[in-house]
């Protein structure tokens, strides 16, 4: 017992630490401006530059691709993305 | 694209500008932007709704895609059935 108490204040450490360390929101500030692929839940995906994101999620991209299926289905030159869609954010080296 | 600070600063620079908006199933929209909210709930004016239903032919098996579209002279969009929307081309 006097073990787990001991414990207790350094978890809170920790916690304060992390304030500099890697957290979701730190890696998207990183990806801003770099082609990512945007994977929705209906299985589509954009590829494209992010311009922006908010605290919703929402997306705003450049120069996107839009592929179902594996299969290229349209080109926007901006597009919105609503945030409740999306599922993951994907890094790309270049864009196809 | 440099003025834009939030995805919905691009919905903003939209305004009175046709737009495509897609929908869940598979429904897709051209109109006319009015207004918009927070939700994305919208008002669109001279619509074109195409909606996109795959058909399979019971004969031959075949997977037929058939595309319906109508229009509408005012629409109210709900915010929650958005799945995209992007502005016109810009040249700027």
């Amino acid at each position: 017992m006097s073990e787990l108490a001991a414990s207790k204040p350094e978890t809170t450490e920790d916690n304060n630490n992390d304030n500099d360390s890697l957290t979701p929101s730190t890696f998207l500030k990183t990806v801003l401006g770099r082609p990512v692929t945007v994977h929705l839940s209906s299985s589509s995906r954009y590829t494209g530059i992010l311009s922006c994101l908010d605290g919703y999620m929402n997306i705003a991209m450049e120069q996107t691709e839009e592929y179902e299926g594996g299969q290229l289905k349209a080109k926007y030159g901006d597009v919105f993305i609503r945030g409740n869609n999306v599922m993951y954010i994907a890094t790309e080296k270049k864009i196809k | 694209m440099s003025s834009i600070s939030a995805p919905l600063d691009l919905i903003r620079l939209s305004l009175d500008e046709r737009v495509y908006v897609k929908c869940r199933s598979s429904r897709e929209l051209r109109g006319k932007l009015h207004a918009y909210d927070q939700h994305l709930n919208m008002v669109l004016s001279d619509v074109e709704e195409t909606v996109e239903r795959v058909e399979v032919d019971e004969e031959t098996d075949e997977v037929i895609v058939k595309k319906e579209s109508r229009s509408v002279d005012m629409l109210f969009v709900r915010g929650d059935v958005v799945i995209l929307v992007s502005p016109p081309l810009r040249t700027t």
